[in-house]
């Protein structure tokens, strides 16, 4: 066993043995071990590098705050930096390494830094960056040169950019009462609130429950407070009306009492479990919630506070009493408060020598000076600590007497031999939670510290976290919370009895000792109590600009620890009391959150996508798929060897010469019901439905409220009251919502029910000239013939015993049908029609020669109805109806939306015989250095088989009059300029006498 | 008969999987109901229209919204104002609605292949369901027999508790897929069964 | 933020699709009033304080809510379904004479 482990007590097993690397080095803990307890038991001081100056860091807290003892953890290749040490627990296998440091932690060429500090103060980058006013650098670029070394320099861990396999999920969670934190304070209100009943979650970052009473060398009840925690947790662990959540920090506090917290599942294991994950991300929405998340000590602002070896208080406590691990051999304490003489005792009694207590009060209560003889330890009160002495590790420091009215130290230095410093400059409640929830926090003159604010949601507060720093306290308000939460009334029973050290809760309220050299405010971003004066006189008054410029209290600490240090000195600089400068408002997260637990499952794998009924039939037959929203379509089903444009060349080509088939299962499908459907669509489409005959189906145009185009599509009437809506694949949400809104919001009275019939349907559209005789091949119980289904007629039948509907209609511009069955039957008929085709030389296609064929029919999209275009611009005026208002038509005739020179869709045919492409607009002038004057823009391109020519659609301005001109296509970014033709939409048969047959 | 093809079928994958070493603590499977039916009325027919699913599935709606019933064969519950999902082993559902619903109380609309039918069951049913939808699970606030129209991202879902520890859960038919792969990879930690 | 849908309970919003100011008036169809129309389709209240908004349980029953929320303090003050509410509610009127300056 290391000299610096203790032989009993705390969390750590000293039977198991833990094997792990530092730096390359190996080294062995305990189980129980955190990475900063496991080292400092082997006697690490030094443990990072500080952000701007690379001054050698050690270990300053124990906990969560931790700012200076940041590490990487690596897992194979996956890396996650700037994690503290004091969050890490170790496991066999655990690699960590230390940061911001070049070549090595002990050997750290930048840290030259620390003796160009002046250059490195408080707004430096926004200095630097500027460059220089004055001299021969002026205006040149030498600034920028630099600026790459100086980002280099300052920094922490470096992210890593290997895929994360780890898995990360999601939970959602009711519950009555939230408990946050589990010390004695958040034990007792969670008991208390299980005991009547309620659904209770109890959540605490550290790995085991207790908080403080893991290291207070308090009893409760007569037991050691551990023992009593241990025990507690024990009875709720039984319950099934509880949850705990050990590792699990609550980090967010939003509206409604929903709070998000992230649970660490398997970072402390070699592997996680089967299908276990990484993280988990709790949505937890609460009934009420108990926050009992403590307080965190804070620093004391003076030279050298920085030093490896230079402790907080509690975090020695911790230490020595949690992890049964000594932080020095001789140590000295300097505090302005009570507290810090607890931690003398403690490691007194667990081995140290403790060689002097500096505190600044001159006067001490008998209670703390019976403490400082338990701990045989030399009381210097009225002192500060002016100067701490060492390199990588602390060795000793100097004390000077300290007058409390001015605040300097004064007389003579003297110097005291020590390898550990600890520090307590008092306490702040860990009210980030609760000023996330709202309200502005209240200062607090005698406890001089900002305490929780009134709710302003449904939370109730307890223990040091609202101030009372007692461990009798923290059970009364516990339990009293728990109570209050779950709804229950407080029963007489008695509280568990508390042996504690004395002490007096209000610390002096001296944050700084003003003497020569770099006093450290936020250690984590190197900030000093000279930055935060400096930027007082450059004139920043408010906190939150002092915040910004200096950037204090924003590193990924969150200025746990320096927020009231830094304000405490900014307040003395202007001359105002603290609460006059306030504070700035906590937001989430409380603590760094990975990246993944916010992921969870919507990336990867997971995300949701939607496939049609014939996808896995498409997949086994060639095609390549593409993603179109959430859908997956066939884009071409290429043939070996075939480019894509060969491919869908090909298509549509065998689909005009004979028949193609498509599977349009993804378009949009709206049963439309009920008596007011017919007179409902009337509204809802620019032209009549209410005079569609039963078994006909009609292409309509939906224009928005504001008169611009919508959506179009087909819609069959199935029955009297009974119509079949298609819509666009991409806008089919849409429309289901517009309806629906429609017939809720405005127009109640309608009965009409609108049903997304979608996914019900799978559909194939076969078309060519060849189409009808394949149908007739195989449907049976229907005629196909023109007179039993003229265009735009529906017929029922079957295909292969399978019941389908028919509808005559064309998007491709040949004879064309969709053919609607049960999408659990869709790959059974699809199977059935390529079959039938087969002997007429049937082709699948896919979405590329989909479009190729509607672009040549100038059939308009998503591209074209692109939410600025109107019903005219399309050449759609001809289904503007003049016999009803419909939706849009109010407002489809204003000024801007009839002017002459809007955008017009016209047909593009390239005179150069090289391709177009999408985007690309179109210019008058023949200057292909200086492109400008666009006159509009391509919106669809593709090479034309029926035309053999590369053509595309346009929106250009004042289009249908240039019909017939050229102009010029320009695309400099893809370096592209040539002449165009100005051409009609309609490229290919454009009287319809294909598809009318 | 042409039998329905179940859109699960390249991931249904029958057997235990992940870490099921310990135990199986959910089973997947696909109900694969014969018919899916659902069923609107028009204000104030609610009643009226209740009773008829009286008289074709024999099940007595309970009050309230969400309410529902399952007899084992036949499911029934309210997902919205006014709106039912009606489930049967059996085909011909809505052809035997269209007898009793006339116009005048509402309209029937067949899902019978628009959607698909995923049950989940087992101890930790609830804890694998709050992965996906921010639902209350428990049984006071989801009791037996109840139904609950939610959301996964885009995925909708219409859910039925039809059992202290059994959910069955109705998905638009596009999605049933890849809402089957995030079920099973969701179920893998506690060990899962596909039946 | 929780919306307690009238049907489904409380949910969490993003099961919602806010559908805009409750406060907005069609206009007759056939109308030709083209500042009314004008006023309808592009005129929103935007109040620091209580607002009559729509929202859409879009991710759940997908019925239209009125939700009288609180747009500082997020806080919800009632909810109900909007079929059927052709008065358009005490608050939206007080809502719409406060904009126009009106007592």
């Amino acid at each position: 066993m290391s000299p610096r482990r203790t032989d009993i007590g705390g969390r750590i097993d000293r039977v198991k043995t833990i094997r792990f690397t530092f730096d390359g080095a190996p080294y062995t803990g305990h189980a129980g071990d955190t990475l900063a307890s496991a080292l400092l038991a082997k006697g690490v001081t030094l443990f990072g590098r500080s952000f701007k100056y690379h001054r050698p860091r050690g270990l300053l807290t124990a906990g969560v705050e931790e700012p200076n003892a940041l590490v990487t953890v690596l897992k194979g290749e996956v890396r996650e930096p700037n994690i503290p040490a004091t969050m890490v627990e170790i496991h066999d296998g655990l690699v960590a390494i230390s940061q911001n440091r070049f070549p090595s932690l002990a050997w750290d060429i930048n840290a030259v830094n620390q003796l160009g500090g002046k250059i490195l103060s408080a707004g430096f980058y926004y200095k630097t960056f500027m460059g220089p006013a004055f001299g021969p650098l002026k205006g040149t670029r030498f600034w920028m040169f630099c600026e790459h070394f100086i980002r280099r320099a300052a920094g922490l861990g470096s992210a890593g950019s290997a895929k994360d396999p780890a898995r990360y999920e999601r939970m959602n969670a009711f519950c009555d009462v939230l408990v946050v934190g589990s010390g004695p304070a958040g034990l007792m209100a969670a008991k208390a609130a299980a005991d009547q009943g309620a659904r209770v979650m109890l959540a605490d970052l550290e790995p085991r429950f207790g908080g403080s009473a893991n290291w207070s060398d308090e009893t409760i009840d007569g037991a050691p407070a551990a023992d009593w925690a241990r025990r507690i947790v024990a009875q709720l662990e039984g319950r099934d009306n509880i949850r705990l959540l050990p590792r699990t920090t609550v980090w967010g506090y939003y509206d409604n009492n929903t709070l998000a917290a992230l649970e660490r599942v398997s970072d402390h294991k070699e592997q996680p479990g089967k299908g276990e994950p990484r993280h988990r991300y709790w949505a937890i929405r609460a009934k009420s919630v108990v926050l009992a998340t403590g307080a965190f000590e804070r620093p004391l602002v003076f030279p050298g506070n920085d030093r490896p070896g230079v402790m907080l208080a509690h975090a020695a406590e911790r230490y020595a009493n949690e992890f049964g691990v000594l932080p020095g051999e001789r140590i000295a304490l300097f505090t302005n408060n009570d507290s810090a003489y607890r931690a003398a005792v403690a490691l007194k009694k667990a081995g140290a020598a403790v060689v002097a207590i500096a505190d600044i009060r001159p006067e001490l209560s008998p209670e703390m000076r019976k403490l400082a003889a338990e701990a045989e330890a030399e009381i210097f009160a009225g002192h500060a600590v002016v100067a701490t002495e060492g390199g990588k590790a602390l060795s000793g420091l100097k004390l000077q007497r300290f007058d409390m009215t001015n605040g300097a130290p004064i007389g003579d230095a003297r110097s005291i031999h020590a390898d550990c410093l600890l520090m307590s400059g008092g306490w702040s409640p860990t009210i980030h939670l609760a000023s996330q929830a709202g309200a502005k926090a209240e200062w607090n003159a005698a406890r001089q510290a900002f305490l929780p604010p009134k709710p302003t949601q449904k939370w109730i507060g307890a223990g040091a976290f609202t101030g009372s720093f007692s461990t009798l306290e923290a059970l009364a308000e516990g339990r009293a919370a728990g109570l209050a939460a779950a709804g229950g009334q407080s029963t007489p029973s008695v509280l568990p009895t508390v042996e504690a050290v004395p002490g007096d809760p209000d610390p002096a309220p001296v944050f700084e000792i003003r003497a020569k050299g770099k006093s450290f405010v936020d250690f984590q971003h190197d900030v000093t109590a000279e930055d935060v004066r400096l930027a007082h006189r450059e004139g920043f008054v408010s906190v939150e600009h002092l915040k910004r410029y200096t950037t204090l209290g924003m590193a990924t600490d969150q200025g746990k620890s320096s927020n009231v240090p830094g304000l405490a000195i900014m307040a003395e600089a202007l001359g105002k009391p603290i609460p006059e400068v306030g504070t700035t408002r906590f937001r989430p997260p409380f603590a760094p959150v990975s990246i993944g637990s916010l992921a969870a499952e919507r990336f990867g794998d997971l995300k949701p996508e939607r496939l049609t009924p014939m996808h896995d039939w498409h997949l086994a037959n060639g095609a390549t798929m593409y993603s179109a929203g959430l859908w997956y379509r066939p884009m071409i089903y290429g043939l070996a060897g075939e480019t894509i444009e060969q491919a869908y060349v090909r298509e549509a080509k065998a689909t005009r010469e004979t028949a193609g088939i498509v599977d349009v299962s993804t378009l949009g499908k709206i049963a439309v019901q009920g008596p007011d459907a017919a007179a409902f669509l009337d509204r809802v489409y620019t032209n009549m439905f209410s005079t569609l005959a039963v078994g006909k189906a009609r292409y309509g145009l939906m224009l928005r409220e504001d008169g611009l185009a919508f959506d179009d599509g087909t819609t069959w009437r199935l029955g009297e009251q009974d119509f079949l809506m298609t819509t666009t694949t991409a806008n089919a949400g849409k429309v289901m919502q517009h309806l629906e809104y429609f017939l809720d919001v405005i127009w109640p009275d309608l009965k009409v029910h609108v049903t997304s019939v979608t996914d019900e349907w799978a559909g194939a559209a076969i078309g060519g000239p060849k189409a009808r005789e394949i149908l007739a091949a195989c449907v049976t119980g229907t005629s196909v013939d023109n007179a039993t289904l003229p265009f735009m007629g529906i017929v029922r039948g079957e295909i292969s015993d399978v019941p389908v509907m028919i509808c005559r209609l064309s998007f491709s511009g040949e004879m064309a049908f969709e053919v609607y069955s049960g999408a659990g039957h869709g790959t059974h008929v699809w199977e059935a029609l390529i079959e039938a085709g087969r002997p007429f030389g049937l082709v699948t296609y896919g979405l590329e020669a989909l479009g190729t064929m509607r672009i040549e029919k100038g059939h308009v999209t998503g591209a074209e109805i692109d939410g600025r275009t109107t019903a005219r611009d399309l050449h759609l005026d001809w289904m503007l109806s003049k016999k009803k208002p419909f939706i849009g038509s109010a407002m489809m005739d204003r000024e801007g939306l009839i002017a002459a020179d809007r955008l017009e869709l016209v047909g593009l045919v390239a005179l150069d015989n090289r391709p177009l492409n999408g985007g690309a607009h179109i210019v008058e002038e023949v200057d292909e250095a200086n492109p400008h004057g666009s006159i509009g823009h391509i919106t669809a391109c593709c090479y034309s088989p029926a035309l053999g020519k590369h053509i595309a659609l346009a929106l250009v301005k004042d289009g249908k009059a240039r019909q017939g001109t050229r102009a010029n296509v320009s695309d400099p970014l893809r370096n592209r300029f040539g002449p165009v033709e100005i051409v009609s939409n309609h490229f290919f048969d454009p009287d319809g006498s294909r598809m009318h047959g | 008969m042409v039998e329905r093809q179940s859109p699960l079928d390249p991931e249904f994958h029958v057997g235990s999987h992940g870490n099921f070493e310990h135990g199986v603590e959910i089973i997947l499977t696909e109900t694969q109901p014969g018919s899916i039916v659902q069923l609107a009325a028009w204000p104030g027919e609610e009643k009226k229209l209740i009773s008829a699913i009286r008289t074709v599935t024999g099940l007595a709606l309970p009050d309230g919204a969400g309410g529902g019933l399952s007899d084992g064969v036949k499911s029934v519950f309210g997902f919205a104002p006014g709106k039912f999902t009606v489930a049967d082993e059996a085909e011909g559902l809505a052809a035997a609605f269209a007898k009793v619903v006339t116009p005048a109380i509402g309209t029937i609309t067949d899902l019978s292949h628009g959607r698909t039918a995923i049950r989940i069951a087992g101890p930790k049913a609830e804890w694998v369901l709050a992965k996906f939808f921010a639902i209350d699970f428990s049984l006071p606030a989801f009791p037996v027999g109840a139904g609950r129209s939610t959301a996964h991202h885009d995925v909708f879902a219409q859910i039925q508790r039809t059992g202290a520890d059994q959910f069955d859960i109705y998905v638009f038919r596009s999605f049933a897929r890849s809402f089957w792969k995030a079920l099973c990879h969701a179920s893998e930690e506690v060990g899962y069964e596909v039946q | 933020m929780l919306i307690t849908c009238p049907y489904c309970g409380p949910r969490d919003v993003i099961e919602f699709t806010y559908q805009g100011d409750g406060n907005r008036e069609r206009p007759d169809p056939a109308s030709q009033n083209f500042e009314a129309w004008n006023a309808y389709v592009y005129d929103r209240l935007n109040p620091a304080g209580d607002h009559n908004e729509i929202w859409q349980h879009s991710g759940g029953c997908r019925a239209h809510l009125r939700v009288v929320r609180n747009t500082l303090t997020h806080e919800i003050l009632s909810v109900a379904f909007i079929r059927g509410d052709h008065g358009r509610g005490d608050h939206t009127s007080a809502a719409r004479r406060k904009a126009e300056g009106k007592s």
